[in-house]
């Protein structure tokens, strides 16, 4: 491969010192927002069934019990059980936006972020041919992968890549996040996506404030 | 080190690039790169996890013997309950409740002189037009408008610029200080709906408010005008400002209630129902005193 040309991108954006506390709290705050949070098992109370004393308090030699749905017999309710609820936790947006921008850096550093032309697709929908392009270029398995990243859907990279997932993987500039950054040997991506990255996550660089000067 | 052009060229137009191939082909397996992700090593600073405190496991621990409960006791057991101060009668009973939360009290966010002052100078307000509660939350000069807002007097002495402003309430300083600048307060009635409708540009933010220029949809609602009888007496007192000031007639004031002698409906005469059901006012007599 040779380079097609070359792009100035200032070191804030780029050239980062690797800083692992600020990936690790971001890759904390993304895996805590998905978690689904969805069990759920029933207390004594939401379980189907009478509340009639199951045997008298006294005189049949056995331990005094109550209702069927104690928690201590078989088929009662659960006590301290899972409920659904929200995982997710916070991370100051600054903070967050920088940590994208140090894990396409530590990525440039190590020479893992092959930026190329938009528009990226190939000819057929097959996964041998990807399979054949990633291993010409050393992207696939034995070179530990890749994440191929577009800007928009590309139908025919996007079905070749869907069973190649040994080699690589494809995902659009929305889905990625920074884990995703870091996960595999190298990024590929499109200089479209790599500007749009750049743009969306420079809140600690661009200030907020509306001047009424500049809305004129 | 990113790839360097000279580097990356020589690399890929050497054609003597496979010669090497054959030296190292058996050494392969041995040569072959593995890419470690980052991901396992990745941990927040030392300094940022807090240690577990360990109790009741030795002396040298800190927390050892009694686990940092003190000496015997309920205390030391279990829970004591809230507000039990021995005996029978709790702390509530004995001291009383005090006071009370209104809930009806509206929330006003209160807005200074000198912040509004420090926000025109930054540029992040616009002194030529009307500041309504529209720029003042767009500015993020306030955030989270509830109920309305009150402009408060403090730094008046700071205000240089004449302003014109739109607001719940005033305080008289505030309306004193913007006056002597040149400047104009105008309170108007805000309900915690229509606030929420003006900064989603639903509603204007005064009567007579030309809708946004970028937006072709004229304004879907209109604001509300107060109801009870304690606002109504606000927004007609021309001391506060108030945008139905207009309404009090020459020489009266701003109450519902009380009225200028001699200037009722009925002339300040009483009025007497008959069986009719017809009001008939009474002739004034002569020689009435009242």
């Amino acid at each position: 491969m040779e380079p097609l040309r070359f792009k100035y991108y200032p070191s804030n954006h780029l050239h980062l010192p690797l800083r692992r506390d600020i990936l690790h709290r971001a890759i904390v705050y993304e895996g805590d927002a998905t978690r689904q949070g969805t069990a759920s098992t029933k207390w004594r109370s939401e379980v189907h069934g009478s509340n009639r004393k199951i045997r008298p308090q006294k005189g049949t030699g056995h331990a005094r019990l109550g209702d069927k749905k104690s928690p201590m017999l078989r088929g009662g309710g659960v006590a301290f059980g899972p409920k659904p609820r929200d995982f997710s936790t916070e991370l100051p947006r600054k903070l967050y936006d920088l940590a994208w921008r140090t894990a396409l850096s530590y990525r440039y550093r190590k020479g893992e972020l092959i930026v190329v032309e938009d528009g990226v697709e190939i000819d057929y929908p097959k996964t041998r041919f990807v399979k054949d392009i990633f291993a010409l270029n050393h992207w696939g398995n034995p070179n530990g992968r890749s994440l191929v990243i577009t800007s928009s859907f590309r139908p025919n990279l996007f079905r070749a890549l869907r069973h190649a997932g040994e080699d690589g993987r494809v995902l659009m500039e929305r889905e990625v996040d920074v884990k995703d950054l870091l996960e595999m040997g190298r990024i590929i991506i499109e200089k479209g996506a790599l500007d749009g990255i750049l743009k969306d996550h420079q809140s600690d660089l661009v200030s907020k404030v509306k001047r009424t000067t500049l809305d004129v | 080190m990113p790839p360097q052009l000279p580097q990356l060229m020589r690399w890929s137009c050497s054609p003597n690039v496979p010669s090497i191939a054959p030296v190292t082909s058996f050494l392969l397996p041995f040569l072959q790169q593995r890419s470690v992700s980052i991901l396992s090593s990745l941990s927040d600073n030392p300094s940022a996890y807090n240690k577990r405190i360990r109790r009741g496991r030795g002396p040298s621990s800190g927390k050892g013997k009694t686990s940092g409960r003190g000496h015997k006791g309920q205390k030391q057991h279990g829970k004591v309950p809230r507000g039990f101060q021995g005996g029978q009668t709790p702390v509530e009973v004995v001291k009383g409740e005090r006071g009370f939360t209104n809930n009806f009290t509206p929330q006003m966010s209160v807005l200074n002189l000198d912040r509004l002052q420090s926000w025109i100078d930054q540029d992040r307000l616009d002194p030529s037009k009307p500041i309504t509660l529209k720029e003042l939350a767009e500015s993020r000069c306030l955030h989270g408008i509830k109920d309305g807002v009150k402009l408060l007097g403090r730094g008046a002495e700071a205000l240089r610029t004449p302003i014109n402003v739109i607001v719940s309430r005033a305080s008289a300083s505030a309306i004193k200080a913007i006056e002597a600048r040149g400047g104009s307060v105008t309170s108007r009635f805000y309900t915690r709906p229509s606030i929420r409708r003006i900064l989603l540009s639903q509603t204007p933010a005064y009567a007579g408010q030309a809708p946004d220029p970028t937006s072709a949809e004229p304004f879907a609602f209109r604001l509300p005008d107060p109801t009870s009888r304690k606002d109504i007496e606000y927004y007609r007192d021309p001391a506060h400002c108030g945008y139905l000031s207009h309404l009090v007639p020459e020489g009266e004031g701003p109450s519902l209630f009380f009225k200028i002698p001699g200037k009722g409906k009925d002339g300040g005469r009483g009025k007497m129902v008959v069986a009719g059901g017809k009001a008939i006012s009474k002739k004034r007599s002569e020689n009435r005193i009242w």
